[in-house]
């Protein structure tokens, strides 16, 4: 009888494994399946979040710049990886302290994006007609920070490696963007993007954006340190996130107006 | 007699409206400081804050040096870094070093600054050529305690256009408490930067306090805002938020004033200049003569609609009492409107408001400006990557104009009825927001006038920035709002060490 349990239940552990190691190990080739998991590891996680940011923003010349700030995040929930409430307080450098940013991204339109400079009270539309234009002076773009729309390229699968799905990724719209096209790399045991290359009109390469350091936070793989490299300049920009959490239960109102003038304290300060 | 009847259009510098006036004899006996002690006199008192104000705040010595510290200290890594190509170790290094900082929250900032500016054509009226000349230590403290927040901003300077010894000057310039009401209000309550309104430079709804000085003299934008004393109080809900801002007593604007830039006076019908400086009766200080400002918003699908009030007093002394001979702040109300949202891929504003001169009502009086509407739309725009431009049509449109001009001293000299203006705005930022490009024009086809603006920012570090421009006004009278200022054209330059 024994031993008819011990069969059984090896025989069921032995399935299991197998079952595991052939959903991990079994290629994805449904490439618009693969560039959406990308998506959501990149920019979805948890149903929200916060994290402290550090940008060190090195120019073609050797010059630095340091840009620090907390981000708070919540997803509206309204539709799967759909909008999101984006709350961004920098604390470096100490001509900007204070300073708060606040987006809303929309996925069928264009987002809506506030900043509060506090010396003159005053609260500033922006407008988000480029997203490829430099989060503040980073070598980051506002897509990079915030996400592309995945129907903006079509996507084709060009390798499968051990490690990793390549995907090619062309503009449908060419005129908007800088690129030809760009390609991405992609982690197939957490679906991480980890590496981005844009390529120009001349069919060179000029533009790179890394995760260098990728940590599991909530059981979550999360890119902790990545960065942005504009090849043609040199200039590079190296971002570090530390005191990430995940699912910390953001209330929607703090994504409002009030937070500008009198940033919701509770949930930008280390817990 | 009533230039500018309805007050200085919306830049509002006092314009040199009707009560604006000096008798002219007065400002013949000039000043007369030796003009070769200047120099002496200049450089010496750039440079007494940093003789003094390491007396007065010796605890605060240890900030710049201790962010000097970091800053070498991180240099060394980040060439470090850099060789090791971001190694493990060398990337540790730079972030543990003052990732602590937001986390304590009580730090003192602030910055350090010298300015210098000066016309860039003689003035008849004015016997100095500097516009600008003043060293400014910028103190910034602010920490929560429980649930109340507390901020400081003061600034400690000597100008030399103004400093009468022996002591630096200090300018508090915030001094706030902040708390929260139940779930869903919040008062600000002591001294405070107040801004609301959709208009870039143009200011229809938004009656707080402006610095025409700082802003003809070219010092940093932050200064174009005064203080007010006053308790706001916001409430937010679903339906739609309400701000309500009451000034007990009456926070004029900082006009021009003819110590440092001369004006057109209507009384004297002439360009004038101080001494004497225009002094001003201020309205009594009853809790029942202060200032009453309202703002009710609320965002619609992606769009900020507003609706506001104020009652309380033209912000320039534009009314004149002829048989006491003195200027004064006129009662004003106003009511108005605004929109703002995205429009195609830029920016869009509408913005209206009406002026209820209350002392005025049927615009018969020429020393109180009439009522008015005024209008604004605006459009800003991202052409290509870093380079936006901004454009604006402003129309102050008066009332009961026959009457004015019947009564009016100077009926030549009056605005038109429709007074229309124009702006527009160009910025370039570029390494890496190292360096902006701005252009910023007024430019009015009914006054035929304008005003341009064109800056350079520079930041050399995240230290050291620094900022150079021009501030060039003229037209074709002498008496319309840009064109009175023309010899008050000047250049400026700043240097500031943030900390």
């Amino acid at each position: 009888m024994n031993n008819v349990t011990k069969l059984l239940n090896l025989t069921f552990l032995l399935t299991a494994v197998s079952t595991v190691v052939g959903t991990a190990v079994a290629d994805e080739t449904d490439v618009e399946l693969i560039v959406s998991k990308a998506n959501h590891i990149a920019f979805y996680q948890a149903n929200d979040g916060r994290a402290e940011s550090r940008m060190l923003i090195t120019d073609g010349g050797g010059n630095k710049q340091v840009r620090q700030f907390t981000v708070l995040r919540k997803d509206r929930g309204e539709q799967v990886d759909g909008d999101q409430d984006f709350l961004v307080l920098f604390s470096r450098p100490a001509d900007v302290r204070n300073t708060m940013f606040r987006v809303i991204k929309h996925i069928d339109s264009d987002d809506d994006r506030w900043m509060y400079l506090p010396g003159l009270d005053l609260v500033k539309r922006i407008s988000s007609g480029d997203k490829r234009t430099s989060f503040f002076g980073s070598h980051f773009f506002y897509e990079d920070i915030s996400g592309r729309r995945l129907d903006a390229d079509r996507h084709e699968l060009l390798e499968t490696t051990d490690q990793h799905y390549v995907v090619k990724n062309t503009p449908l719209d060419p005129d908007s963007v800088e690129f030809i096209h760009y390609t991405v790399w992609i982690d197939k045991s957490n679906w991480m993007p980890t590496k981005t290359e844009y390529t120009d009109a001349a069919g060179k390469i000029y533009r790179r954006i890394e995760a260098l350091q990728i940590k599991d936070i909530d059981g979550y793989a999360t890119a902790t340190r990545m960065q942005a490299s504009d090849l043609r300049s040199g200039g590079s920009t190296l971002t570090e996130m530390r005191y990430i959490q995940y699912n910390v239960n953001l209330p929607d109102d703090i994504f409002s107006e009030r937070s500008l003038r009198n940033p919701p304290r509770q949930w930008f300060k280390r817990s | 007699m009533t230039f500018s009847p309805n007050a200085p259009c919306v830049i509002r510098p006092d314009s040199g409206s009707k009560g604006a006036s000096q008798p002219v004899s007065l400002r013949l006996i000039s000043l007369s400081v030796p003009t070769l002690l200047y120099p002496v006199l200049h450089y010496s008192i750039l440079f007494a804050p940093l003789l003094f104000a390491p007396l007065l705040f010796s605890p605060l010595l240890l900030l710049p040096a201790k962010s000097l510290a970091e800053d070498t200290q991180q240099n060394i890594e980040q060439s470090g870094a850099q060789t090791d190509s971001w190694s493990e170790s060398a990337s540790d290094e730079w972030s543990d070093a003052g990732w602590d900082d937001e986390e304590q929250g009580h730090t003192i900032h602030g910055f350090f600054e010298v300015a210098y500016g000066a016309r860039i054509q003689s003035n008849r009226w004015v016997d100095r050529d500097d516009t600008l000349n003043e060293a400014r230590l910028r103190i910034d403290y602010s920490n929560y305690f429980g649930p109340l927040y507390a901020s400081y901003k003061g600034d400690f300077l000597v100008d030399d256009l103004t400093w009468d010894g022996p002591f630096i000057d200090t300018q508090t310039r915030e001094a706030l408490l902040r708390f929260s009401v139940g779930k869903n209000s919040d008062i600000h309550l002591g001294r405070q930067i107040l801004t609301w309104g959709t208009g870039d430079l143009l200011f229809l709804n938004d009656l707080f306090p402006k610095d025409w000085v700082s802003f003809f003299s070219g010092r940093e934008m932050e200064y174009l805002k005064a203080s007010s004393d006053a308790i706001k109080f916001s409430h937010f809900n679903k339906l739609a938020n309400v701000d309500l801002v009451w000034s007990p007593k009456f926070d004029s604007d900082i006009y021009i004033d003819g110590e440092r830039f001369s004006y057109f006076s209507p009384l004297a019908d002439s360009i004038v200049a101080a001494p004497p400086k225009l002094s001003a009766n201020n309205p009594d200080s009853q809790l029942d003569d202060g200032e009453l400002a309202l703002r009710i918003h609320k965002i619609i699908n992606g769009y900020e609609w507003a609706l506001y009030g104020y009652h309380g007093y033209f912000k320039s002394p534009v009314g004149f009492d002829p048989e006491r001979g003195v200027n004064y702040f006129p009662k004003l109300s106003s009511f108005g409107a605004s929109v703002r949202g995205t429009v195609k891929s830029g920016i869009g504003n509408m913005e209206v408001a009406w002026y209820q001169s209350r002392d005025d009502s049927n615009g018969t009086d020429p020393f109180i400006p009439n009522s008015q509407l005024r209008f604004l739309t605006g459009y800003e725009q991202e052409l290509i990557s870093r380079l936006t431009l901004g454009l604006q049509y402003y129309l102050e449109w008066t009332q009961d104009y026959d009457e004015l001009k019947d009564n009016s001293l100077l009926p030549g000299k009056e605005p038109e009825e429709y007074r229309h203006l124009l702006t527009t705005r160009i910025n370039y930022r570029s390494l890496q927001d190292k360096l902006t490009l701005s252009l910023f024009v007024f430019y009015s086809p009914t006054d035929d006038d304008f005003f341009a603006m064109p800056k350079v920012i520079y930041r050399l570090s995240d230290s050291w920035s620094s900022e150079m421009g021009m501030n060039i006004m003229g037209g074709k009278n002498d008496y319309t709002l840009f064109g009175q200022f023309e010899e008050n054209s000047n250049l400026f330059a700043r240097v500031r060490y943030s900390f």
